[in-house]
């Protein structure tokens, strides 16, 4: 039996190998667990073997996926990365914490500040230019002092998000998506209609942990 | 009359001609971490300056020199060139200006050995003062990993690599006491995995995206410390390449 754990920024992600029990816990309240095998923003100090979330993001996507070729977004709180694998071999990978800084932290800030439903939210067709969490928030903010309804500007906030990740993976014409984001209907709508997203949950590095413990 | 030696600082690879004379002095290397350094340079240098020259500009500043000499030839960029005007001007001691052409290679067994990499890039930097290959050297037939670029300023990068991982770019440059022979700093062997290291502002990255794009590499570019994404794509690009079990 062992527990893996993906000790995120704002969430955490358990899971029990023998029980197969999935949990998901805000991170402040995990701030005591500890796992046998982690990855994540907060994993090195929480576990005696740490893998660091890109191979955990390929490991993931190698055990769940059964296409030669995929491409994966993981859209987390503070930060955005992807993998393009094919038949098992790296393609391509990069990682922000710059440009897509607090980009998830922020759209869950904006709607519990709004009280926005993001299951029924409508996208928009414009977008916030979202060079990071911080700064696409003081456009947003603006539009709002300019009449602009704060669910339109969220939407638009949203769409600046999923357009700023989307040219960040080099814009393919299919993609999966990782992480929290996968639950929020408003966000996967805020993709460009050619691109097909294909969300994959948010326990894909968890797997990847699965796949790591067999090595 | 005093003996107390002089405190030479210098920036690049000056040539031979104008350390030579100095070598009985005390050379200290102003590109690299002298400890103890205040960092004032935030205040006076554009932001978009890289880490390294900063670093010069603040050694510059803190440490009780006696003179500083810049190589400002085709092996060093614009910004070094730019600092050795703002140093000249601002302070009261000379500031000699080389220019370091020299074409006659030294060789590059410290680039091809079997070491560590950190080790390696200690050996190759303390070998603008000291005597170089001091050590004896084993040459490393099959590197697993290349790394190409200039010194890093955060030393733990050296530690993602396995030992005997091939030194190219400018510091195989360094080592060759070549270090205006872009020639060499081209040369990439086909088949190695290799990183595509620049700092953060750094003219060179240009040339880094580049060439890591023509040889399936992996570029990366690191101001100061380097942070973790930067390590986890290293650590990925090494694993998926087989570099790492």
């Amino acid at each position: 039996m062992a527990r893996l754990a993906d000790f995120g920024t704002t969430w955490t992600k358990l899971l029990d190998t023998e029980s197969g029990e999935r949990r998901i816990l805000r991170s402040r309240e995990a701030r005591d667990l500890t796992a046998d095998v982690a990855t994540g923003h907060n994993a090195r100090r929480r576990a005696p073997r740490h893998v660091n979330e890109l191979i955990a993001l390929a490991q993931g996507g190698l055990r769940l996926l059964t296409e030669p070729e995929f491409l994966i977004l993981d859209v987390g709180s503070r930060d955005i990365k992807y993998i393009h694998m094919r038949r098992g071999e790296l393609v391509a990978m990069d990682w922000t914490a710059t440009c897509g800084s607090l980009t998830g932290f922020t759209l869950e800030l904006l709607g519990n500040y709004y009280g926005i439903d993001y299951g029924t939210a409508e996208p928009s067709t414009k977008s916030v230019p979202v060079t990071c969490g911080v700064l696409g928030m003081e456009q947003l903010f603006e539009l709002v002092s300019q009449g602009v309804s704060e669910e339109e500007a969220v939407a638009r906030f949203a769409r600046g998000i999923a357009m700023n990740a989307y040219r960040f993976i080099g814009a393919p014409p299919q993609f999966y998506l990782s992480g929290g984001m996968c639950d929020n209907r408003l966000f996967l709508r805020s993709f460009p209609a050619e691109a097909e997203v294909r969300p994959l949950g948010r326990f894909v590095l968890v797997e990847g942990l699965v796949e790591e413990m067999g090595k | 009359m005093t003996d107390r030696k002089r405190r030479i600082g210098f920036v690049g690879v000056p040539p031979e001609e104008a350390l030579g004379p100095r070598r009985s002095d005390i050379l200290i290397d102003l590109d690299n971490v002298v400890e103890g350094v205040h960092l004032r340079s935030e205040s006076v240098l554009p932001r978009t300056t890289c880490r390294i020259i900063r670093r010069v500009y603040d050694n510059a500043r803190h440490l009780d020199l006696d003179e500083i000499i810049v190589d400002e030839g085709y092996g060093k960029c614009d910004a070094a060139r730019g600092l050795a005007e703002l140093l000249a001007a601002t302070l009261s001691i000379p500031v000699i200006r080389t220019q370091n052409d020299n074409r006659v290679p030294a060789g590059t067994p410290i680039c091809d050995s079997d070491l560590p990499l950190k080790r390696k890039l200690e050996l190759i930097l303390d070998g603008i003062v000291g005597a170089q290959h001091a050590v004896p050297l084993r040459a490393e037939p099959r590197p697993r990993a290349a790394f190409w670029g200039v010194p890093a300023a955060d030393f733990s990068i050296y530690d993602l690599f396995p030992d005997g991982t091939q030194v190219l770019g400018w510091t195989r440059c360094l080592e060759n006491r070549t270090p205006a022979d872009w020639e060499l700093e081209m040369w990439v062997p086909e088949g190695v995995p290799t990183v595509f290291f620049a700092q953060t502002f750094c003219a060179k990255s240009i040339v880094a995206q580049h060439l890591a794009r023509k040889h399936d590499g992996l570029y990366v570019d690191v101001d100061g410390v380097m942070p973790q994404p930067v390590r986890a794509k290293i650590e990925a690009f090494l694993r998926f390449r087989g570099v790492w079990d």
